[in-house]
């Protein structure tokens, strides 16, 4: 290895690059701009004001911090399900004199006067809501009307009980202490704030209304599609809104004891600003409380750091009207780019270097010589079928494969020219395999592993495992559940070859060359999903040994076979059996003679080892060429290949004309034919095998022949 | 956001594109749907002598008719042929060696192509660093040592008219402008070389394929482009690592290159648009062989052509001739000569 190799070695295989692309396709990623806004925020204006992190003067900053907050995070639901609420300061001020009313005017108790506020902003939020929800006004005009009537009845009552209030005599200590006591240093509007953040987010990522909002919010069309009430979701929307306006009414309500033309002026506009300062989409669909703390801070501390500064009111509005253009601009920009700025540093090559391997070229002499063999197989489903990845055949000679249409298809023996949908998975079925009792296990992409039953009933049987402490990605997921096998005592043992790509990018985890593969088992009894091995560059077909105390599976970018015993004396170990192969091998089954059957989803080529030699240069073909000029191992050629269990090669069949299977995925034999199957092939090649067993099965070698 | 963008290249790289095949290069499948004339190995250059087609293949000169009747053969394979007027034959070999009727004229590397006019033979040299045969190495080297040269026929003197050009690889004489025009491959284009001498300009520019062997046609000109441009091959001529690399330990056949033969080995590089999906294989997908033969009017722009496209068979043409309003094509790497209708092809 010369020494330029030996450092990209070390460069791209110990600095890992493609944390990036993972934190970047986090949705928590969005936070990273208003995050540090909100830092630069209190850093320049924590420095300016002396005394501003002044414990007493924070106490007393926070408790109007804590009432926005709260107004904001109600504006928040609403935008988050896609709507606008301009009204908020006139509900929040109306609610303010509700209180205030309620407790010097008419001299009630303090939780009647809570309750009024309450009422006051739910209220106005329903009306709204019916609006704009039910009879399907527009929210920008339908607020503006509520802002401009709501502010007017405000400004009427003011003016006529101003007076009344201010001399009233009604004192309450509960009141004091809501409006100036603390607990621990924590204000009452600050605490309330904190116990409404947590509620609200909780609920927005983890109750049911809360994804509708989302949902509808997202795509209004497509929540109405699957089901979600949307007008019902849009006026529960804008209550939430009006309520948290009530209760903020409420605690300014007591912090100031009384209601004077100034209260909630303007507060729309701040509010506004916040919520799409801390990076909440107006588009709706996209946001969060935490995003909606955050601008609330930022907004806050810059407005009222301004006033302490000593700037009047004309430069505090055009610094809030620059910062909320900066926001939209960088939220429209950021939304229409993000996903071409994650394609482009998502790929994020390791080095590797394949060994040497003995050629495949046709008379080449080596036991890997490809043929054309499979050249002329009579075809199942032509024309029909597409994609199918794996196939099986049950005790009734009838054969299953799976589509990328989602279906499991059922070809009837003894001609195979009818065929019927069996079941409807949903994903794309990949490995198949058939239990003891006849139900079909598959592996779905992008799914996890589901049984079918003979009645064509889809269940799931896992869609996770253990979750490793050092993953960004969710790795508890099953990303590319591609291959399984089933052992004497029920147990599935599958692969999931993948962690960074999704199932249909399979090719592109060749390019990048991370093994990230594990084998994985599932337990029927228990129904936990457990991973025995990981760390495998695509980890691929899986199949039970004749001795059924050990497995043999396929790690496909490497070339190579192992095998894995879950029992005997090397219980829980892997060895590699066949290594250096000049071709990239997929499913594995077993052969009527005692040996196994491998298929060649592709073949090496000398390029594309090379590029396995220089990340940096695969690296750079990501970013600079479209995904359709990429390189590629060439997988328009593939083929069949017999191994023994000390990993000798017995034979090796092919299509060099590419016609009939240039890639192959899977193979099965069945009574003295060989059924080939490939995930981007059209067709299902039957072939006679001419010293095979006639009457051999897959169930019978599996599950013993029945009576 | 393009003032941006060179600022932003320096992080996300920077797009490796290629001129597109469109307007009167819109891909169509004529060459395939063509008339096929003769099955014949190799078939390179063709000309006509004494009323009748003739083409070179490998040591060969053939007549193109029933018989495939031997015109003569070479020490060494052919890489150039034309005949002049009174019926004098030129034939340039993969040596360097260039033989005008019974006279020699040497000091040539590559002799790409030829022209005679009047008492004049125009060559061109590819390059001084590669046989014809290795155009490829020449091209993964970035070499630019091809050149234009003028020879007297009768005295057997040469002239060089012009130097430094990126593969010198077609000439055809332009008498009315007083000039040579030259396809020069690796840059693209077409250039115009005085012939009195002088630097070459372009005259057609951003071809979609490397342009080779041109000739005159009733209306103007024809051109054979011999292989597309490729991404693909574009980023790795600029990956100058790599591509030392993989001349060094790869077998030229399957370099990331482009060729004038479909796939033919599973050891080629494959793109990933060129799959085989469903049983098929994507005419539009990114390919390394490509044919295409180009009608140019007599300002050089392009009016017609004829394709054959990713998943054809008629690939690598390295020549095209209008004999008596068809037009004959050879296409090289699918080893057949082709006759297409002069006006069939997209307009």
């Amino acid at each position: 290895m010369t020494f330029r190799e030996r450092l990209q070695a070390w460069r791209y295989n110990y600095i890992p690059d493609h944390v990036i692309g993972e934190i970047l396709s986090k949705r928590w990623a969005d936070n990273a701009i208003p995050f540090l806004a909100l830092v630069t925020v209190i850093a320049v204006f924590g420095t300016a004001i002396p005394g501003f992190f002044n414990p007493f003067s924070l106490l007393e900053s926070t408790r109007q911090l804590g009432e926005f907050a709260i107004v904001v995070m109600g504006l928040t639901v609403v935008m988050l399900a896609g709507g606008i609420d301009l009204s908020v300061g006139s509900m929040f001020a109306l609610s303010a004199f509700s209180a205030v009313a309620a407790f010097f005017i008419f001299h009630q108790p303090v939780a009647v006067a809570f309750l009024a506020a309450l009422a006051t902003g739910g209220l106005f939020g329903a009306a709204n809501g019916y609006l704009i929800g039910y009879m399907r006004l527009r929210a920008f005009l339908t607020t503006l009307v509520t802002l401009v009537i709501g502010r007017a009845i405000y400004d009427i009552l003011v003016v006529n009980y101003g007076s009344v209030i201010q001399t009233s005599t009604a004192s309450s200590d509960v009141w004091d202490f809501i409006g100036d006591g603390d607990i621990h240093g924590i204000s009452i509007p600050v605490g309330a704030a904190a116990v409404l953040a947590i509620i609200f987010h909780v609920a927005l990522t983890r109750s049911r209304p809360g994804w509708h909002i989302l949902a509808v919010g997202g795509s209004r069309r497509s929540a109405h599609n699957s089901g979600i009430r949307v007008r019902q979701s849009v006026f529960m929307s804008y209550v939430v809104s009006g309520l948290c306006c009530g209760l903020a009414g409420f605690l300014i309500a007591c912090r100031l004891s009384g209601a004077g033309p100034g209260t909630g002026l303007n507060q729309e506009i701040l509010a506004i600003t916040a919520a799409v300062v801390g990076g909440n989409s107006l588009g709706g669909g996209r946001g969060s409380i935490a995003k909606a703390l955050m601008g609330a801070i930022i907004v806050l501390v810059m407005n009222n750091g301004l006033i302490r500064l000593g700037y009047g009111t004309g430069t505090n509005q055009m610094v809030l009207g620059i910062m909320l253009a900066a926001a939209v601009i960088l939220d429209i920009r950021w939304l229409k780019n993000r996903h071409k700025v994650l394609n482009e540093v998502y790929v994020a090559p390791v080095y590797h270097r394949m060994g040497e391997t003995l050629s495949a070229e046709p008379g080449s002499e080596s036991p890997y010589a490809l043929n054309n063999r499979i050249a002329n197989t009579e075809y199942i489903g032509l024309g029909e079928l597409e994609g199918p990845e794996d196939v099986v055949l049950d005790r009734d000679d009838n054969l299953y494969c799976g589509t990328r249409h989602g279906e499991i298809v059922r070809f009837f023996a003894p001609d195979y020219r009818r065929s019927e949908i069996f079941a409807h998975t949903g994903g794309f079925p990949l490995g198949l395999a058939i239990d003891r009792d006849g139900n079909i296990i598959s592996c779905i992409g992008a799914m996890g592993l589901y049984s079918i039953s003979p009645r064509g009933e889809v269940k799931q049987l896992s869609a996770e495992t253990d979750r490793s402490y050092t993953s960004i990605v969710d790795d508890a997921r099953l990303r590319d559940p591609n291959d399984l096998d089933i052992a004497p005592d029920g147990k599935i043992y599958f692969t999931d070859s993948t962690t960074r790509y999704d199932a249909h990018d399979w090719v592109i985890d060749s390019i990048e060359n991370r093994a990230t593969g594990r084998l994985l088992v599932f337990d029927p009894k228990t129904g936990k999903t457990k991973t025995l091995l990981e760390s495998y560059r695509y980890t691929n077909g899986v199949c039970m040994a004749h001795d059924g105390k050990s497995l043999f599976f396929a790690e496909s970018w490497a070339c190579s076979v192992h095998r894995y015993w879950f029992e005997g004396p090397k219980a829980g170990t892997a060895e590699c059996v066949i290594k250096d192969m000049p071709g990239y091998p997929d499913n594995i089954n077993r052969a009527s003679d005692g040996t196994y059957w491998m298929a060649w989803l592709g073949m090496r080529t000398p390029s594309f080892d090379l590029a396995l030699r220089s990340p940096s240069f695969r690296k750079r073909m990501t970013r600079r060429l479209p995904q359709d000029e990429w390189l590629f191992p060439n997988i328009n050629t593939g083929g069949v290949v017999k191994f023994n269990e000390r990993g000798e090669i017995i034979e090796t069949l092919g299509d060099m004309t590419g016609q009939s299977h240039p890639m192959v995925t899977s193979m099965r034999e069945h009574k003295g034919y060989l059924y080939v199957g490939g995930i981007l092939n059209n067709r299902i090649g039957r072939l006679k095998l001419e010293n095979a067993d006639p009457d051999w099965t897959g169930a019978n070698s599996y599950w013993g022949a029945t009576s | 956001m393009s003032l941006l963008d060179p600022i932003l290249d320096l992080f996300r790289g920077k797009a490796v594109t290629i001129p597109p095949m469109d307007g009167a290069l819109k891909p169509n499948t004529a060459l395939d749907d063509g008339e096929v004339v003769a099955a014949a190995l190799a078939p390179d250059n063709l000309a006509v002598l004494r009323g009748v087609p003739i083409y070179s293949s490998h040591r060969e000169i053939r007549q193109l008719g029933y018989d495939h009747a031997v015109v003569g053969t070479c020490p060494a394979d052919v890489s150039a042929i034309a005949v002049a007027e009174d019926g004098t034959l030129a034939v340039g070999l993969e040596d360097g060696s260039l033989k005008i009727g019974d006279r020699m004229v040497e000091g040539f590397n590559g002799i790409t192509a030829l022209a005679f006019q009047g008492n004049n033979l125009y060559v061109t040299n590819g390059s001084d660093h590669f046989r014809p045969s290795q155009w490829v190495s020449d091209l993964m080297h970035r070499n630019a040592s091809g050149s234009v040269w003028e020879v007297d026929v009768k005295g057997g003197q040469r002239r060089k008219l012009a130097g430094g050009l990126a593969y010198a690889n077609g000439v055809v004489v332009d008498a009315a402008n007083n000039r040579l025009i030259v396809s020069e491959s690796w840059r693209h284009r077409l250039s115009a070389v005085p012939l009195a001498g002088g630097n070459a300009t372009e005259v057609l520019g951003r071809l979609p394929a490397y342009p080779g062997r041109i000739t005159s046609a009733p209306r103007g000109y024809l051109l054979a482009l011999f292989a597309p441009l490729n991404r693909l091959v574009e980023f790795v001529l600029q990956e100058p690592q790599y591509r030392a690399d993989m001349m060094r330990e790869i077998d030229s056949r399957f370099w990331i290159a482009p060729t004038l033969s479909p796939p033919h080995s599973f050891l080629e590089p494959l793109q990933n648009g060129g799959v085989r999906s469903m049983g098929v294989h994507k005419p539009w997908s990114p390919s390394r062989s490509y044919g295409l033969v180009a009608t140019l009017d007599n300002a050089l722009q392009p009016m017609t052509s004829y394709h054959s496209r990713a998943n054809g068979r008629f690939h690598g043409v390295t020549s095209a001739l209008a004999v008596d309003g068809a037009i004959l094509a050879t296409s090289k790497g699918g080893n057949h000569i082709i006759s297409v209708q002069a006006g069939e092809g997209a307009s």
